[in-house]
């Protein structure tokens, strides 16, 4: 396909959002082990929404995240971020567009670097890498006022290994990381399921409002009902591989965890085993 | 004792550059390549066969640094095409890689060092009477480079290579470089191509390898095919020696730590010799013991536990 693309539009246009369609992916096709993991998928979102994903285990809500980051060709369908039909981009070309935090802390960041080292390299998403010093003056600066807005001391210690930081400082950095060069898709997977939960708290809370701030348009997958509930201004709910629910700001706010876990039993059916849904 | 002292100095500032190259590879890049038991002869058999054609030995030198570097990109290209998925702690497509490359370069040097002879293929080319690059600096500087003299500009030119290699480290290039070994789907979802930055790495390690083998070749007088087997664990020792000597704090640290390796690995195999007991055949059997002991100690073990 063509790959030199247009500049995307500037934001607030309409195609400045995400636009998925009938997007379809299986893993093992053609063979007796095929999973369907994502089947006639449609979404669109537009500029500034914060979208909440629910759904049952093996529903399909990390294979979509991953197809629009482009971690695997999708078998059909197309994506458009920002206007650029990224369908055919390898997942570092897209990376310019797209920022992601996961469930692993780790994941996020290298961890025998420092704090100063891997939010350097963040800020330079997508853009092209030359023999100019990776941490300077500039840099630092604008490092230590972002981490001081985590509210975590982590400012006075830019030059600490990663590997060093508790789960939750981890998981700041990697959000920081992911928005630092305001991208214009933000995907986070369940990022606060491994946290305890005064620090899954503070970690939500930091999401919100950098979230807010920057007016990031941003999927976000979590089990958890009430936090699907309580945060962004849209609720999807997938079942295998597909969207079966989708709720805009207005309806959502009506809605309550017992209205979605109803919903869940009407497209599963009542035998399903929804237990970590409830649970969270 | 001094004689201990001034081989085991000259030794192991020649052979530092190698084991910076290990460095990069095991450490930097996560990637324990084999390549190196070769590359350090194409160095040596490259810088050899262009001083006995009349090539200036700076050029010599460099050129055979360069043929280091390319082999260091076929094992990234080859790893290329071996490895399926992603999976960045699966090492064997890695270490396949290296001993294809390794194993094609023996017959390559041998080519290389029969070039421009009437034999196809060579296994040693002696450098006698060729002007090399100690005799490139005696003139430069108009003084002879004695022992020591010798040893003093060994430890410049490592000084220098050490904060080249430093400084490109560190820059935005060099941190991308340290994050493809660290975390590589990290790296690769802030934008960068991390096939082409390990396929450069590989280059950069094996440049730096072969650099060694270029100044083995011009202080012994000669290349051999024989001299690259067991080059990776030397180097592997040279690192590790000097991680538990001097420390790892930093990357600018540990540069300096692991010439320091080096030097250290090169005075205990200068000393070895000297025992009566043990004949120059013994060696790479006591590097091998050395290295098993090294990984023995706990603290070792946690710091190796990462290649
Ligand atoms: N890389 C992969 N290889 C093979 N199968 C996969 C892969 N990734 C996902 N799948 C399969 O695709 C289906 C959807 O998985 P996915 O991870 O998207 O679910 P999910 O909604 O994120 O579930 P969870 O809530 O458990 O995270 C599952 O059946 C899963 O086994
Ligand atoms: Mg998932």
């Amino acid at each position: 396909m063509n790959t030199r693309v247009a500049e995307p539009p500037k934001p607030g246009s309409d195609h400045d959002g995400l636009l998925v369609t009938n997007m379809r992916k299986a893993f093992f096709p053609g063979t007796p082990n095929e999973v369907v993991a994502l089947d006639r998928v449609d979404l669109l979102v537009h500029p500034g929404d914060f979208v909440t994903i629910i759904g049952s285990n093996g529903a399909g809500k990390s294979t979509l995240l991953n197809a629009i980051a482009g971690t695997f060709p999708v078998d059909r369908g197309s994506i458009v971020i920002a206007g650029r039909n990224v369908t055919r981009e390898a997942e570092h070309t897209r990376a310019r567009l797209v920022g992601r935090v996961f469930q692993d802390p780790r994941a996020g960041t290298a961890p025998s670097m420092s704090i100063e080292e891997n939010l350097s390299m963040a800020m330079l998403r997508g853009q092209r890498r030359g023999l100019r010093r990776g941490v300077n003056g500039n840099r630092r600066r604008e490092i230590q006022d972002q981490l001081g807005l985590l509210g975590m001391s982590l400012e006075g210690r830019v030059s600490a290994e990663v590997a060093k930081l508790s789960g939750g400082q981890r998981q700041a950095v990697s959000l920081l990381m992911a928005t630092i060069a305001e991208p214009r898709l933000l995907l986070l997977d369940e990022h606060t399921a491994a946290l305890d939960p005064k620090v899954a708290q503070t970690i939500m809370d930091l999401t919100g409002k950098i979230v807010m701030e920057r007016r990031l348009t941003t999927l976000m997958v979590t089990h958890n009902m009430e936090l699907a509930l309580r945060w962004g201004n849209r609720l999807v709910m997938m079942h295998q591989g597909r969207i079966v629910l989708d709720v805009g700001q207005k309806d959502k706010s009506g809605l309550k965890v017992a209205d979605l876990v109803a919903k869940f039993h009407e497209v599963a059916g009542e035998s399903l085993v929804v237990d970590r849904m409830l649970l969270d | 004792m001094t004689g201990i002292l001034t081989s085991g100095l000259e030794q192991g500032l020649v052979f530092s550059f190698m084991v910076l190259g290990v460095f990069v590879t095991f450490r930097v890049l996560d990637f324990p390549d084999l390549t190196v038991d070769g590359s350090i002869v194409t160095g040596a058999a490259v810088t050899a066969m262009a001083l006995t054609n009349g090539w200036s030995p700076a050029l010599a030198t460099a050129t055979g640094t360069l043929a280091g570097f390319a082999a260091g990109t076929v094992t990234g290209i080859l790893h290329v095409l071996l490895k399926s998925g992603s999976d960045a702690t699966n090492y064997g497509p890695k270490l396949l890689a290296g001993i294809l490359t390794m194993t094609g370069l023996y017959s390559l040097n041998l080519r290389i060092m029969g070039l421009g002879t009437s034999a196809t293929a060579r296994s040693n080319v002696p450098l006698l009477g060729e002007p090399t690059l100690i005799e490139s600096i005696e003139n430069l500087l108009s003084i002879e480079l004695t022992t020591w003299r010798l040893i003093a500009a060994l430890a410049i030119l490592a000084l220098v290579i050490k904060l080249v290699l430093d400084w490109f480290l560190h820059t935005e290039v060099g941190l991308a470089m340290q994050a493809t070994g660290d975390n590589e789907q990290m790296i690769k979802a802030l934008g960068v191509n991390t096939t082409v930055v390990r396929i450069a790495g590989l280059g950069l390690a094996n440049a730096l390898v072969a650099l060694s083998g270029a100044l083995v070749a011009q202080t012994q007088g000669f290349a051999d095919i024989g001299m690259g087997i067991g080059t990776i664990v030397a180097g592997l020792a040279g690192v590790i020696i000097g991680e538990v000597l001097f420390g790892s704090r930093s990357v600018t640290w540990v540069l300096f730590s692991v010439i320091g390796g080096s030097v250290v690995y090169r005075l205990l195999i200068a000393g070895a010799l000297r025992v009566e007991q043990i004949d120059p055949t013994d060696l790479r059997l006591l590097t091998a013991i050395l290295v098993v002991i090294a990984l023995a100690t706990p603290t070792v073990r946690r710091k190796v536990v990462r290649m």
